[in-house]
């Protein structure tokens, strides 16, 4: 037997959640290790942010900390709307609208990102 | 010992509508069965309640019921091991019928959707048996041991919650085709448990693998199937 299976949308999705979950670990891991222990939460300032922010790996990674860690987040809320909504059309209705915050929010973090901090605006 | 027996009554026939206890006081042995208790009780004291038993000797699945809220078949269950004080209720997730008795026809469909049969259109090669290795065997052979009983789909809180999930029952006896060398229907079977409400919805409880009494690797036998359809499919 040869032939291949098609790959369906919910086997993507869980793919896609796996693959996140599994990048999360060592991104937030490392982000926490980074901020609370190596830099310290009161060092943490507006110029401390602007320096980091102005260096584009770090918004790289900063960015893809968003994508991934609310992807992951928002297919658990998927998977918990499904014990909640049995209807096939109100399901497909909430995976749409999980689907649009998702992208949104994650718009509005890259752009955040990408503007970075303005040390002079707070001062 | 004397054993404290609260046992779940609902019966809309005779008017009882609403679930409830009834509750008794046995003169039991440690080595009693919960299923023998149940019997004492119908056979001398009230004949009205009912609870599906057929082998009674862990075979044929039919008794399977919450006994002090885990799901266990009454004929494998010890007293000694379930304690003195005991609640035996009907299994979760399918329509109470009467007492201990579920409607099994969602769980029955379920399976069935799934094509739990050999799916082979060639000959065999001596136009006989179709001949496997032991390591062929050994691929699926976990999964053979399910007796039907749904303990362990009505632990599954996914189950509880949504109708349209399969259920483990129903992918442990797909398991048991999809990796059997001599099936030719592996990724048909694959493609149904990759849409809405199939292996997707395994949240990885484990409560499954705990209440099955025939200690099949629920949980790891599903993973075995995500895995599968992530992977393209089956070849054999």
């Amino acid at each position: 037997m040869a032939s291949k299976i098609k790959p369906s949308f919910e086997t993507t999705a869980w793919r896609w959640m796996r693959y996140s979950g599994i990048l999360l670990i060592p991104l937030a891991w490392f982000h926490v290790y980074l901020q609370d222990v190596i830099v310290g939460v009161h060092a943490i300032n507006i110029d401390y942010v602007a320096v980091r922010l102005a260096d584009a790996g770090w918004v790289t990674y900063n960015f893809f900390l968003l994508l991934f860690a609310f992807a992951h987040g928002m297919y658990g809320l998927r998977q918990v709307m499904f014990d909640y909504v049995h209807k096939e059309r109100t399901r497909r209705i909430f995976s749409i609208l999980l689907l649009i915050v998702w992208l949104v929010i994650s718009t509005i973090g890259a752009i955040a990102l990408a503007m970075g901090a303005r040390p002079e605006l707070v001062q | 010992m004397l054993v404290y027996l609260k046992i779940y009554r609902y019966n809309p026939e005779a008017g009882r509508n609403v679930p409830s206890f009834d509750t008794y006081n046995i003169e039991a042995e440690p080595t009693d069965r919960v299923l023998d208790l149940l019997e004492h009780v119908k056979g001398n004291v009230d004949g009205t309640i009912s609870f599906r038993r057929s082998c009674a000797h862990g075979v044929c699945g039919s008794d399977a019921m919450r006994i002090n809220g885990r799901n266990m078949l009454a004929c494998k269950a010890l007293v000694k091991d379930v304690g003195t004080e005991i609640t035996v209720e009907p299994i979760l997730g399918l329509p109470v019928l009467k007492d201990m008795i579920v409607d099994m026809e969602p769980f029955f469909n379920s399976y069935k959707s799934l094509m739990p049969f050999l799916i082979n259109e060639d000959v065999p090669a001596d136009g006989k048996e179709r001949r496997q290795t032991p390591e062929q065997l050994e691929r699926f052979e976990d999964t053979t041991k399910c007796i039907l009983c749904a303990a362990c789909t009505t632990s599954c809180p996914v189950f509880w919650s949504d109708e349209q999930y399969v259920g483990p029952a129903t992918i442990v006896n797909a398991h048991r085709f999809i990796f059997d060398s001599r099936d030719q229907a592996a990724n048909t079977r694959l493609e149904i448990l990759a849409d809405h409400g199939g292996a997707f919805r395994c949240r990885t409880a484990f409560n499954c693998t705990e209440a099955c009494p025939r200690e099949i690797h629920v949980t790891q036998a599903i993973a075995e199937v995500k895995n599968a359809i992530t992977s393209g499919g089956v070849e054999h």
